[in-house]
Formats: C-alpha cells, sequence, structure tokens
C-alpha cells in the first residue's frame, strides 16, 4: 500500500511538472482598456477621435481638470495648449506681465528665454501633439481602413468632412510653429508612426503646405452656423489663410497682400458673422451667443473643464482688491497684469478699458511680482451678458475667440494700406464700426489721414488687446525685438532695453533637439 | 500517545522503510539527548544523521533516535539553524544501542548554519555569492510596525528608508537604485511567496506581524538572486516565519510604548510673524488676531501604542506547528494617525512516509485599520497664522478661519482634523502549501512543489465637508473620495533537485531544476463624488453628488519561468555556482516575450588548504566572484499595446450644443522589455578564533541597460512628446564592510559582548538617458511644493539620479545667501543673487546645475549586545555620511511674500537670517547636508523566572538622540531628499514582557 501511495504521489509530482511546463504563452490582453485592435468596431469612435483633435486646444487631458495629461515634462495645468500659446504670444510683448515666480515663467515677461525654458518646450510639444493626433486620425481613416471595417456610407460621408477638419486643425498648429518657432520638421499622415526623426523643413515649405492644404479644404469644411459651433468651418479655413498671408513677408520674405486681402474679403463676404453690439459680450460666459466669432476654442465649466484656457485668463487676472465674485469665480490668482505701454494705449472714452481695474493699481510695472504694479485688465469673465455667474466657479464657461470678425476688418485696413487692394472708403468704415462700438457713438471716429499702419498697430492692441495676436503683430511691423519700441521689462530691467533680434523666434526646445539630431537650431540660441 | 510507543512505532515505520532499500537487514541503534551547551536546556527540531543515511528530528526534550544504522565507524552530525554543526564518530555494533548526549554550540553566523536562498537552503560556507542572514538575536528592538525595520543596519548595503507614520511604506534599496521608472524596490519573498505590494496606503510587509519571524536574509549579489531572474535586479530579500520546535508551549509577549516628536518646523512665533507682516504686508495687519498660538501643538500628541502577542508551538515526531495570534494599536504623534493591526500566523508541518514527504503550510493573515491624518494638517499648521485663535464661536463649524475665504489664505489645521476623515483598511492574506518528495526509485531526488496565494483587498476612503475651509475656498462643495483595490496572485512552482557525490566526477552537486508560473489579477475600481448633498453620512455613505467619477480597470500579469542552477563542491575548498533562468511575462513585447538570465559564481575557501588549515587563526577565508544577469520586469502592464484613452465627462468637446467625449490614441513601445542589470561582485568572507571574529568585504559594480524611460521622442513621430521605452543606462559601484566580533564570551552567568559593525558605500551615476543624444540631455524630477510644477532635482548622465539642480546662490563673507540689488538696476531677481554659471549675462535654466544628492555616500551601522546574568543590554547605531536634503519648508515659507497674500502665512525662520522678499526655490542654499548619527534604539532587558516560567522584561527606547547639522525635521526625509512637511520623526519609549507556558 505504501509503494502504491509513493508511486501515486510520483505520478502526481510529474505530471505536475509536465502539466505546467506545458503552459508558456505569456500573452495578457488589456481588459479595461481599449486597444487599436477594437477602438473602431465602435462607429461613435471617429467622432469621439476627431473630437479629441478639438479638444488638444481646449483641455490638457482625458480628464477635465487634470489627469491623463498629453505631454509630459510640465505641469499638466501649464501644459493646456490656450494657455501655453496666450503666454507666447502676450507676455514678451508690450501688453502684459505675469507676476508667479514659477520656474522658467518669469524669463517669459522679459524676451530672455532659454532653449530649456519649460514654457517654451511646452508649447512645441503642444503643436506636435495636435499635428500627431490629426495625423493619426488621417491615417486611420483612409479609403483602405474604412473599406476594410465596412463602413456605412453616410458615415463615410462624415468622416469626410471630420478628415477636412482633422487638416484644419493641423493647419492651425502648423502656422503656430513656423510663427513661433520658424523652421521646423513637417511631418503628415504619410509618415509613418514611430521615432525615426524627421527632417527639418524651412519655414517657407511649411507656409506652402499650410496655404495649399488650406486651399484644399476650404470647401469641405461644415458651414458656419449654431450647429457648427466650435468646429472649423469655411470661412474659418479663409480667416487662417488671411493670417498666414498677412504674415507672408515673414514667414517667407515675400509678401502676399493681394492674397491676404482675397482671403480676408472672402470670410467678411461669407456673410457669416456681424459685429457683436456688445464688445463685452465677446469675453463674457454666455460668449458662444456671439455673431461675431469665426473660430472658438469652446470650454465650458462643467462639460470641458481646463486649469489652462480661458480659466487660466479669468483667474490669473483677477487679485489684490478685485472681488473674485464679480468676475463668476472662486477666488484669484493674483497673475496678470497691464504693462503701463498697454495701458496708455488708451484714450479717453474708450469703452475697451471701461473694465479696467484701477483701485490700488499703480500704472507702472516696477515689480513683476507685486499684484499692485500694473492696471488689472478683467477682460474675460465667467459672468454673463445678463449678468449670472458661468455654471462652475472655478472652471468658466467662457470660450477664447480665436478668430472673430472684428480682427478681419482690422486686417482688411493694414491689408489695404499695405497695398493688397480694396478700398480706403471700406478700411475707413470698417475701422470706424469697431471705434463706435468702442465709444459708444462716433466721438472716437478717425479721419481717412488718421488710417495710417502705425494708428493699425495701436489700434489693433486696443481692440485684440490680450486675444494673443500681439507678439505676430510686433513682429510684422517689425517692432517686437531691438530698440525701435522700448517696453517696460523688455529685456529684464524695468525700462526696457533694446533686445536682440534672434528673439523674434522661440528657441527650438534644447530637448528636441536631442530627441530629433536632424534640427538645427535658431540662430542666437 | 507515550513516548515508549512512539519510539516503538517509529522503529516499525524505519525498520518498515529501510527495508526495501538496504541491504543491510540489521543494524545497530544510536539514541541519546541533546541539549544546548550554555543553557544546558534541551533542543527539539535537531537534525542528526549519520553519513549516507536518514537520520531524524530531536524531540522537544532533546532525546531522539536512530535506527538500522550499519555496524562500523559511524560520523554523526547534528544541524540546526542558529548552532554550530556537530560532528562525532561513533562506533556502532549491529543489534546494540550506542548513546550519543549532543551539545550544541549556540552561534550566530557559523559557517554550518543553514542560510535560506533561493529555492533552498545551502550551508554558509558552501555560498558563494553575497548574502547575509539575520535571525531574530541581532534583530532592532522596540516598536517595530515595518518587519524590515528588524534589520535597519544590520546589513551591508541595505538601506530602509524611513517613514516616520506608524508603519508607513518605505522605499528599500540594496546596493543603490538600478532603476528610475521601473521599480527599485528588492523582491520580498515569505516563505516561498513573492509579497505583493498593494495596501490602503501603508507599507506592504505591514501584514506580517515583526514576532512571528525566524529569519531574513538578504540576497545582494547577481549570483543569489539571478534565479528570480526578471524580479531579480534589485536583490532578493527573503523572510521565512517561525515554525514549531520544542514542546508544546505557549508563549505571550506584550508591551506598551508612548511617542513624541523629536523635531519640528521652525516656524516664526506670533510676535515675530506680527512684525514681519507690520513690515511686508501693512494692508494686512487689520486681519491679525491678539492670539499667540502654537499650532502643532495643537495638531500632535503623545502617541500611545500596545502589541500583544500569542504564540501556540509544539512539534511532534512527525508534524510541528506553530500558530500565532497578534493585535497592534499604534497611534502616531500627529492627531488622526493609528494603525490597528489583527494578525494570524500559522505553519504547519506534516511528515508522511517516514519524512520522505513533508508537507508544509504555511498562512499569514491579517486585517489592517488605518487612520491617516487628512491631507493639509502638517502644511497648514505650518502656514497659519500664529496670531489666529483655534477657535471661533461666530463660526458656524465652530473653528476660526481667515477671512473670505480666498485661495490665498492657510486653512486651520485643528478645523481639518475635526471635520475632515481619512480612512483606510487592507485585510491581506498570504499562504502556501509546500511539498517535498524523496523519490523512492532515486536516493537523492526530491520534488518539490510550492502552490501559494496572496489576496489583499484594500479599501481607502476619504471625505471633506463643504463647510471645510477648503472646500469653501474652492466652493467645490463637500467631497468623498472611495478606492478599493483587490488583487490575487497565485503561483505555481515545481522543482526537482538532486544532491549527491557523483561517480564520475570527484565533489559534489546540488542540482535543481523547475518551472514557475505566476498570475496575477487587479481590479482598482474608484468612486469620487463633489458637490455632497449633505455631509452627514461622512465616509460611510454616499449621498447625492453633483457631480461624480466612477472608474474600474482591471490589470492582469503573468510571468512563466524555467530555471536551472547547478553547485559544485569540491572537497570544501573549491566551489562553483552556475544558475540560469529563463522568464515570459505578459509585461514584455512580443518581439521580446523571453528574457535569460545567467549567473555563474566561483569560491575559493583558502582556509580549508592544508598550508592554512589549522596553522593560523584564520578560521575561515574565502574568496569569491560572481557574475550574472538579471532583469526587471516591475513596470506597468500593457505598455506594448497601442491603446485608446477615453476621456472624461469633463473633457468633452463642444459641437454646436452636443458634448462630445472623446478618445485618445496614445503612444507605445511594442518592443517594451525588461530592464537588465549586468553584475559582478567580488567578495572574502573571513574569520577568526573560530568564527569568534568574523565578516565580509564586497566589492561590487552593477549596470543597468536597457533602462526604461519615458523620453522625448522627435516631435512628430508619435502620438506623445514622450515615449516609455528601454533606452538608458545606470551604474552602481560599491564596496561593503562587516565584522561581527564576541567581544567577551564568559558563558551564562559572566559577561559576553558581541558587537557587529557595518559599513557601506555606493556610487550611483546614471550613464545615459538615450545613448545617440550626447550628455546634454537632462529630465527634471523632485517636484517641490512652491510655485507650480517646480522641480527641483535632475536626471542627467554622468551625475547620480535625482542630484539636485539649482543655482549657485552667491555668498557674502559669512557664507551667508546674499539678496540685494548687486546690479543695481533697481530691482533684486536672480541676475543678482545668482552665479551665472554660463557667463551668458543672463541668469535662467540653463545656469542650473547638478549639486550633490539624497543618497548617502556612505551608511554604517553598529550594534552591540551584552548581557551579564540576568540583565542584557543592545543599541544599535545608525551613521549616514553624505547625503542631502531640501529643506522644503524652508525653501516655500522662508521668504517674506508669503506674508503679502491675502491673508498671510506663517514664514520659516531661515527668513530672518536670509531676508529673501522673493521665493528662492532653486537656491543651493536650501540643499543641505544631512549626515547624522543616529542611536536607533537602545533596549535593557532582564531575565527572571516567574512560578517556574521564563519571564524576561525590557524597555527600549528607539531614535533615543540624532546627531546631525541638518535645520530641518529629519534628515532622514524619504528617499529622495525632500523635506517638505514631512511626517515628524518620534522618539517611542517601549515597555513590555515575554513569557512562556
Amino acid at each position: 500500500m505504501k509503494t502504491t501511495m509513493r508511486t501515486a504521489i510520483a505520478a502526481v509530482a510529474g505530471l505536475l511538472l509536465v502539466g505546467a511546463t506545458a503552459c508558456t504563452d505569456t500573452t495578457v490582453e488589456p481588459k479595461s482598456t481599449i486597444t487599436g485592435a477594437n477602438v473602431f468596431n465602435d462607429a461613435g469612435a471617429y467622432k469621439a477621435f476627431i473630437a479629441r483633435v478639438y479638444t488638444g486646444l481646449a483641455v490638457s487631458g482625458q480628464q477635465g481638470p487634470a489627469g491623463q495629461p498629453d505631454i509630459q515634462g510640465i505641469d499638466e495645468g501649464f501644459s493646456q495648449y490656450l494657455r501655453l500659446y496666450w503666454e507666447a504670444e502676450e507676455l514678451p510683448t508690450d501688453e502684459a506681465v505675469i507676476g508667479w515666480g514659477d520656474v522658467g515663467l518669469p524669463e517669459m515677461n522679459t524676451q530672455l528665454w532659454a532653449a530649456s525654458n519649460s514654457f517654451v518646450v511646452a508649447m512645441y510639444y503642444r503643436i506636435y501633439f495636435q499635428v500627431g493626433m490629426a495625423n493619426e486620425f488621417l491615417r486611420e481613416t483612409t479609403d483602405d481602413k474604412l473599406s476594410a471595417r465596412n463602413v456605412s456610407s453616410s458615415l463615410r460621408a462624415q468622416i469626410q468632412q471630420y478628415r477636412a477638419e482633422a487638416r484644419f486643425l493641423r493647419a492651425l498648429s502648423y502656422w503656430h510653429a513656423i510663427d513661433l518657432f520658424g523652421s521646423v520638421p513637417l511631418v503628415t499622415e504619410n509618415d509613418p508612426l514611430g521615432s525615426t526623426p524627421p527632417p527639418q523643413a524651412t519655414r517657407a515649405d511649411i507656409y506652402n503646405y499650410v496655404v495649399s492644404e488650406l486651399q484644399d479644404i476650404q470647401n469641405q469644411l461644415p458651414d458656419p452656423g449654431p450647429s457648427t459651433y466650435g468646429r472649423a468651418t469655411g470661412p474659418a479655413a479663409s480667416m487662417l489663410l488671411a493670417k498666414l498671408y498677412m504674415n507672408a513677408g515673414v514667414y517667407t520674405g515675400s509678401p502676399d497682400w493681394t492674397n491676404a486681402m482675397n482671403a480676408i474679403q472672402q470670410v467678411i463676404g461669407s456673410g457669416a458673422y456681424t459685429l457683436d453690439p456688445s464688445y463685452q459680450h465677446l469675453f463674457q460666459a454666455d460668449n458662444n451667443t456671439s455673431p461675431e466669432i469665426i473660430f472658438a476654442i469652446p470650454q465650458d465649466g462643467l462639460k470641458t473643464q481646463t486649469w489652462g484656457g480661458v480659466t487660466f485668463l479669468v483667474h490669473a487676472e483677477c487679485g489684490g482688491n478685485m472681488s473674485n465674485a464679480d468676475y463668476g469665480i472662486d477666488g484669484c490668482w493674483w497673475g496678470i497684469r497691464l504693462k503701463q505701454q498697454a495701458y496708455n494705449n488708451y484714450s479717453a472714452g474708450d469703452g475697451r478699458a471701461s473694465y479696467f481695474y484701477t483701485t490700488d493699481q499703480n500704472v507702472d510695472v516696477a515689480s513683476i511680482s507685486n499684484w499692485n504694479d500694473g492696471i488689472a485688465a478683467p477682460k474675460f469673465t465667467n459672468k454673463t451678458s445678463t449678468g449670472a455667474s458661468g455654471s462652475h466657479a472655478t472652471f468658466v464657461d467662457t470660450d477664447f475667440p480665436m478668430f472673430r470678425l472684428g480682427d478681419a476688418y482690422l486686417m482688411y485696413a493694414e491689408a489695404f494700406l499695405r497695398g493688397g487692394g480694396g478700398t480706403q472708403a471700406q478700411a475707413l468704415a470698417y475701422v470706424n464700426a469697431l471705434r463706435e462700438r468702442a465709444f459708444g457713438g462716433t466721438s472716437g471716429d478717425i479721419t481717412a489721414d488718421q488710417l495710417t499702419l502705425p494708428f493699425i498697430l495701436a489700434e489693433r492692441g486696443r481692440e485684440l488687446l490680450w486675444e494673443g495676436h500681439r507678439r505676430v503683430d510686433l513682429i510684422r511691423y517689425g517692432e517686437y525685438t531691438g530698440g525701435d519700441y522700448i517696453w517696460a521689462w523688455k529685456g529684464g530691467v524695468a525700462a526696457g532695453k533694446s533686445t536682440e533680434s534672434f528673439r523674434d523666434l522661440y528657441p527650438l526646445p534644447a530637448s528636441e533637439l536631442v530627441a530629433n539630431p536632424n534640427l538645427t537650431q535658431n540662430p542666437g540660441y | 500517545m507515550g513516548r515508549r510507543v512512539q519510539y516503538l512505532v517509529g522503529a516499525l515505520l524505519a525498520v518498515l522503510w529501510l527495508t526495501p532499500l538496504s541491504a543491510q537487514q540489521s543494524g545497530g541503534t544510536i539514541i541519546g539527548r541533546v541539549t544546548d551547551g550554555t543553557t544546558q536546556q534541551p533542543l527539539g527540531g535537531v537534525t542528526i544523521t549519520t553519513v549516507g543515511n536518514r537520520g531524524a528530528l530531536s524531540e522537544a526534550d532533546g532525546r531522539y533516535l536512530i535506527v538500522g544504522v550499519p555496524a562500523g565507524t559511524q560520523t554523526v552530525q547534528a544541524t540546526m539553524i542558529g548552532y554550530a554543526e556537530f560532528t562525532q564518530t561513533v562506533t556502532v555494533v549491529a543489534g546494540q544501542t550506542t548513546t550519543l548526549n549532543i551539545e550544541m554550540t549556540a552561534q550566530a553566523v557559523g559557517l554550518s548554519e543553514l542560510v535560506v536562498v533561493t529555492y533552498g537552503q545551502q550551508r554558509a560556507a558552501d555560498i558563494t555569492g553575497s548574502v547575509k542572514q539575520i535571525t531574530p538575536t541581532e534583530f532592532n528592538t522596540g516598536r517595530i510596525i515595518r518587519p524590515l525595520d528588524l534589520i535597519q543596519s544590520k546589513v551591508a548595503g541595505l538601506q530602509i528608508v524611513d517613514n516616520n507614520e506608524p508603519g508607513g511604506g518605505g522605499a528599500i534599496r540594496i546596493r543603490g537604485a538600478t532603476s528610475v521608472n521601473a521599480s527599485s524596490q528588492p523582491l520580498v519573498v515569505v516563505d516561498g511567496m513573492p509579497v505583493a505590494n498593494l495596501t490602503d496606503g501603508r507599507g506592504a510587509l505591514t501584514y506580517l506581524n515583526s514576532n512571528d519571524i525566524a529569519s531574513v536574509t538578504v540576497l545582494k549579489d547577481a549570483s543569489a538572486t539571478a534565479m528570480y531572474g526578471a524580479n531579480a535586479a534589485n536583490g532578493v530579500i527573503i523572510i521565512t516565519t517561525k515554525s514549531g520546535r520544542h514542546a508544546p508551549q505557549l508563549e505571550y509577549s506584550g508591551s506598551v510604548s508612548a511617542s513624541v516628536i523629536t523635531r519640528l518646523p521652525d516656524m516664526l512665533s506670533a510676535a515675530e510673524f506680527r512684525q514681519a507682516v507690520q513690515q511686508y504686508a501693512p494692508q494686512s495687519v487689520g486681519q491679525l488676531g491678539s492670539a499667540n498660538t502654537d499650532w502643532f501643538s495643537h495638531v500632535d500628541r503623545t502617541g500611545y501604542g500596545q502589541e500583544h502577542n500569542l504564540a501556540l508551538s509544539g512539534a511532534g515526531e512527525t508534524m510541528n506547528y506553530r500558530l500565532s495570534m497578534g493585535y497592534l494599536d499604534q497611534k502616531g504623534v500627529i492627531d488622526g494617525t493609528d494603525m490597528q493591526r489583527l494578525s494570524l500566523g500559522l505553519n504547519y508541518d506534516q511528515r508522511f512516509f517516514d519524512d520522505h514527504l513533508d508537507i508544509k503550510i504555511n498562512e499569514n493573515a491579517s486585517h489592517v485599520v488605518n487612520h491617516y491624518t487628512p491631507g493639509g494638517v502638517i502644511s497648514n499648521a505650518a502656514q497659519m497664522g500664529p496670531t489666529q485663535p483655534v477657535f471661533d464661536a461666530s463660526n458656524p463649524t465652530g473653528y476660526y478661519e481667515w477671512p473670505g475665504n480666498t485661495l490665498q489664505s492657510a486653512d486651520n489645521p485643528v478645523a481639518i482634523l475635526g471635520l475632515a476623515t481619512d480612512k483606510g483598511k487592507t485585510d491581506k492574506s498570504v499562504g502556501n502549501l509546500q511539498a517535498e518528495y524523496d523519490m523512492p526509485f532515486m536516493s537523492s531526488l526530491k520534488a518539490h512543489v510550492n502552490l501559494g496565494y496572496d489576496l489583499t483587498q484594500a479599501e481607502r476612503q476619504t471625505f471633506s465637508p463643504s463647510d471645510l475651509h477648503s472646500q469653501l475656498k474652492s466652493g467645490g462643495g463637500g467631497n468623498v473620495y472611495w478606492r478599493t483595490p483587490s488583487l490575487l496572485n497565485t503561483l505555481l512552482e515545481t522543482y526537482l533537485n538532486y544532491t549527491a557525490p557523483l561517480s564520475v566526477i570527484p565533489g559534489n552537486i546540488d542540482l535543481t531544476g523547475g518551472y514557475s508560473y505566476g498570475k496575477s489579477h487587479g481590479e482598482y475600481p474608484y468612486f469620487s463624488g463633489s458637490g455632497l448633498s449633505t455631509n452627514l453620512l461622512n465616509v460611510y455613505g454616499v449621498p447625492g453628488t453633483a457631480t461624480a467619477q466612477n472608474q474600474q480597470s482591471i490589470e492582469e500579469s503573468k510571468l512563466i519561468s524555467v530555471f536551472g542552477r547547478l553547485n559544485y563542491n569540491y572537497a570544501d575548498k573549491y566551489l562553483l555556482g552556475l544558475s540560469v533562468r529563463r522568464d515570459g511575462s505578459s509585461r514584455f513585447g512580443p518581439t521580446n516575450a523571453w528574457g535569460t538570465f545567467p549567473a555563474v559564481s566561483l569560491a575559493w575557501r583558502i582556509s580549508e588548504e592544508s598550508f592554512l588549515k589549522d596553522k593560523t587563526p584564520l578560521s575561515d577565508l574565502k574568496l569569491r566572484w560572481s557574475w550574472g544577469k538579471t532583469g526587471n520586469q516591475d513596470f506597468a502592464n500593457y505598455q506594448q499595446y497601442s491603446t485608446y484613452l477615453v476621456g472624461n465627462t469633463q473633457a468633452q468637446a463642444q459641437f454646436g450644443d452636443e458634448f462630445v467625449t472623446t478618445i485618445r490614441p496614445g503612444a507605445s513601445d511594442p518592443n517594451i522589455k525588461w530592464e537588465a542589470t549586468k553584475s559582478w561582485d567580488f567578495g572574502i568572507d573571513y574569520g577568526f578564533a573560530n568564527q569568534r571574529f568574523n565578516g565580509s568585504i564586497d566589492w561590487y559594480n552593477k549596470s543597468t541597460s536597457d533602462l526604461i524611460f519615458t523620453v522625448p521622442v522627435a516631435a512628430g513621430t508619435n502620438l506623445s512628446n514622450y515615449l516609455t521605452t528601454n533606452i538608458g543606462s545606470m551604474k552602481n559601484q560599491g564596496f561593503e564592510f562587516s565584522l561581527d566580533a564576541d567581544l567577551l564570551k564568559s558563558g551564562s552567568g559572566g559577561l559576553n559582548w558581541n558587537a557587529s559593525f557595518t559599513a557601506s558605500h555606493n556610487k550611483n551615476e546614471l550613464v545615459s538617458i538615450n545613448p545617440y543624444a550626447g550628455p546634454a540631455q537632462q529630465i527634471l524630477v523632485g517636484g517641490v511644493a512652491g510655485g507650480v510644477g517646480t522641480l527641483i532635482q535632475v536626471l542627467q548622465p554622468g551625475v547620480p539620479i535625482n542630484s539636485f539642480f539649482v543655482y549657485e546662490h552667491k555668498r557674502d563673507s559669512n557664507g551667508n545667501p546674499i539678496y540685494q540689488d548687486t546690479n543695481g538696476d533697481g530691482t533684486i531677481n536672480e541676475q543678482d543673487l545668482y552665479v551665472d554659471q554660463n557667463g551668458d549675462g543672463i541668469i535662467n535654466v540653463a545656469d542650473r546645475r547638478p549639486f550633490h544628492d539624497p543618497e548617502p555616500k556612505w551608511m554604517l551601522g553598529a550594534t552591540s549586545n551584552m548581557d551579564y546574568g540576568a540583565w542584557d543590554l543592545s543599541f544599535t547605531l545608525r551613521s549616514y555620511l553624505g547625503n542631502y536634503v531640501y529643506n522644503n519648508v524652508a525653501s516655500n515659507l522662508g521668504t517674506y511674500s508669503e506674508v503679502t497674500r491675502a491673508s498671510p502665512y506663517n514664514l520659516q525662520a531661515s527668513v530672518l537670517k536670509t531676508g529673501f522678499e522673493t521665493p528662492q526655490y532653486l537656491s543651493d542654499y536650501y540643499v543641505e547636508k544631512a549626515s547624522f548619527l543616529r542611536m536607533d534604539n537602545i533596549t535593557l532587558g532582564y531575565s527572571f523566572t516567574y512560578q517556574g516560567r521564563p519571564v524576561r522584561a525590557f524597555g527600549t527606547i528607539q531614535s533615543a538622540f540624532t546627531l546631525t547639522g541638518y535645520s530641518g525635521v529629519d534628515p532622514t526625509a524619504g528617499l529622495n531628499g525632500l523635506d517638505n512637511n514631512i511626517y515628524p520623526r518620534s522618539r517611542t519609549f517601549t515597555g513590555g514582557l515575554s513569557v512562556r507556558f
């Protein structure tokens, strides 16, 4: 019996050994995660994916307000596209200072950034995150793939429109790329996904690519209207084209004012937009109802939350003795004020300065970190036009008007003055339409003689204050670097001083030069 | 059953067993009694063998019986862990009984001591790798909740990072960190089961009652660990729990303790604070009250603790058992922190067929209930104005808060304690069944099967009511957060072991080969709700919420392995070890599904050579050399899959009036694989005067390649700016020394003194992050308080990982940091204060440089155990040299700008010296040398008998003193040397007794 038992045990042990060794498959598929293999089994995935390309401008990750960030290497709230873009376009100019000491941020006020400045770095990666998302959308929606997945014809038609929108969003980011960084890699859906470093394209190459893309998709985009609010429409593509043509001299060395005028006229001529009777409404919690906005980055207190975007603007504009409740928010962040040059740009009676908060605020920015130095400008607010607060006290409902008709009017006037065509009467009418809205009557109207290029730059400063256009405008006018125009803290001293012209471009990130040996750093850095 | 009957049955069975195997039909019998040579107490559980024959285990009264011993001169060996091997020859006459009484000599570090190694045990003298086993006589004393604190300072090269919270988790490093983004924690194996790292928040090993631990073995070099393959790169720690080996006995041990804070942050007094506000924020003077509140005194306390353990153990002829129950209740020195643990330990060992089949069942289970000091209590105790009162009857909550609910004001920490809740619990059960069977058809061949599981269910709940100041400030209403993770790991291991001399070659071989299959299934659901409809339910219910998030994720993995090992021993002089393991892991991409991890080791016991043996005081001299390749697969699952992440409903896109939930494809590397560490070790084991003085010296070098980094990829080529991939490399080199000395040996009643000393030096260097990118690359890490996203440390090739990355602050003639407008531009900023390292005329990030790092350059430990008669006195000293800590409390609050907030924050006292008016987070002034000497514990004990029962009473002081130049709260401020409102260290006074029945 003992022998039987022992034999049985030996047999069991042997079986265990043999049985166990037979199992050598190490594969464990994810269960609670969606993979590329099954995601498009859901027909709704295409819409969800294109929506993600849009939210690349509006949020910072897959969890609002923070969580599952899109890009790494910087605080997630700091990494939000619009926040970075706004800081890159406004802080180094005559319009704004931000008082915080977060590492890398003080240099943004003074043009003294290094190639590893985390805000510069994050802006670059944000742009390419957008490019990467758009490219991947295009790769996943080729005819071949859609056929292989038996996508229905009605959905295919819809997807064609989404593809045009993805290309618009990619064009928008490539515009930002060449504007901020100059010559950068041009990566499209035809490049494989992977890690092979792409070559550096010239600024002009990308300019030409973006222009041709926009011309190609203009008619494939959705029509403007309330149902397509937040999406890229045909006139939005025209507006983006106009932005490119307006700065063609900067990007390619050859100005293209005629095409700029044509594109502006397409925007205005679309008839889809009118000036909002209330300037303030453009920046209020219900600005999605404004008839003036051509392309917005929508924010929502409950559904589109971010620590960047307009939430950042509304909070950071507030501080000191200001009451946060007046702006529909739960607290102030004591951040952004006007440089004195921007404040002094306004004349008495200009309603566009009526909301400035001056109590206990000094006009001159003697100290960047002192909130009370510099006039506060709570332009964006989480109050609606009827005075109600937004849906959430931390996360605002206020959308960011990236392109609006008022901008197009001033672009018309400038393109006219620079010889792009159009008429002086029309240019004057457009400018005075804005002036009349600002002054609440004709008291601020200008004459044909006053319609000059310097006036347009100043007027753009007044009309489009803190809307993310200033750096582009100053560079186009040649006044951003150098000594022609000195403003507070330019070059790192309170009185301001001349800066070197290489700072017209931001440096390519130091980490990117490491990751992509094909790149040559911008001169001066 | 009477003993005579037992012996009879035993003899019968032995005869039965031997019958088919042995041609020897008749033989002699050896009987005797085993005692401890020092105490003369009987010893049970001692293995007595005659060469070439199976022996027996001694009974609880020390008696043993071996039958069927061939006639002639026989060598009898007796072995037991903790005792020197006993060897004596006896003459056996067929049919007669020979008596041999055996006296065992207690020996902590004996050459014949059995040391637990991977998949088995080895004689200490035969070990070719760098291995250190620590047994209870050497354990640290006092209130020890984290089991590995038992061996703090006892093993050269082992760093157990302090955590001052009771049972708090903490990092463990063996010979430095080998990884940045995977784990650097060693594999911890308890009774053959690797322990999973999941709890509600405290340390993963706190489930295990320190009182149940019989030995802890630290395997340091690759030859010792390589049998664990892809989990071995960080070293392995094997814990064995106690088993019964005596007559049935019941042992009680218990203790009570009181803990007090050793040091708190140095904040301004009410008068100093008032003066600072008057000078720098006159607009806020009106807010100041007239109180004189020491906020820390309102949130700290004397933390009392008690612990009771009962263990029932015993041994029979064919079985032994130990059953223990423990209860621990420990309060922290900050209000709101405590831990209660109910633990159960069971070891049962049953032998069948005359000990040919040995089945062991191990089970350790515990129920741990934790309370945590809610978030913000410590930081707000530092920040809250000392001029403000604690209570305010006009506030609905009864607590004072700064007016205005602005985001720029501190919260009353006493109110947080009173209103908020943070609690958790962890239920854990780890068990296995191990069977060992001697093959009947081939002597010396054993089959092992190990079936084990590790089940953890944890829960963590936090609650912040809507009237909590932080909630009023954010306007989000009350919130509640629940997390209920669970994890089940299962393991099947089978291996064969063959031990015998071979006829074809001289010497002995020990051959092991096996297969292991491990599976892990984890579920991580969580719920969070904000805008609670009522505060009344606390964490206990989920009322209506304005917004809620629910998530569930499932994490599964598999690890399949085959392994083999050959140990060869020639004449006890020349030793060779070869091992190889092949691991297949679900975490590896398809192209790298399997990894191979070989190791080789050689040892030469010079002391056994005839020219040395018995000719010098040397009792042991062994040269060891080993090389091996090990892996690290302790990184996230599913890295190789391209995944789409669904956005939540707060990150939607607006299309017209519609909000669309999004999906995002993620960047992935389909070829992800283990991090590989190649290491060599050269060691010397030495002993003099029959091992009275003994120790080891080791030099090692570990090179880790294929380091997983989340590195920037060329922009535009992938779906995020960073990709997790195998790319970097790292190096650790070091030296270890240990000495154990029986300085005085007077035997029982006289003065005995044992002292030991360990020293280790490790030098870490990150060799490269991206080999194609040169040395310029940096990754900033080390988030600190102050500013948003402020990172104070750097990963940079050529310097140790987590080196501080700071500006060089210009100093005045007294060495104090300057704070003045040196360039005369009317403002004091970076341009004035910091050294322009690259000389480009501006101070920006390019002027920061790596400056020291948190890792101790030297770790020293000294232990002393003395006894005289009934008295015993022991202490453990620990010293770290060359470790640096960033004093974040000083950098964050040591600036006058903190009083200019809407409601002023209290300031850290360094501001009185520096005069900083704006924060200088990146100044090297805050990187402080944190070398220290600490008396970790000192214990005085007295042993006596009471009504015939042996009793020992003791008193212990832990953290008796710390000598350091560091100005912050604790120089052992975590692994990464960031001291920001860390839980303060406590000095603990413990008194207790143990008694055996």
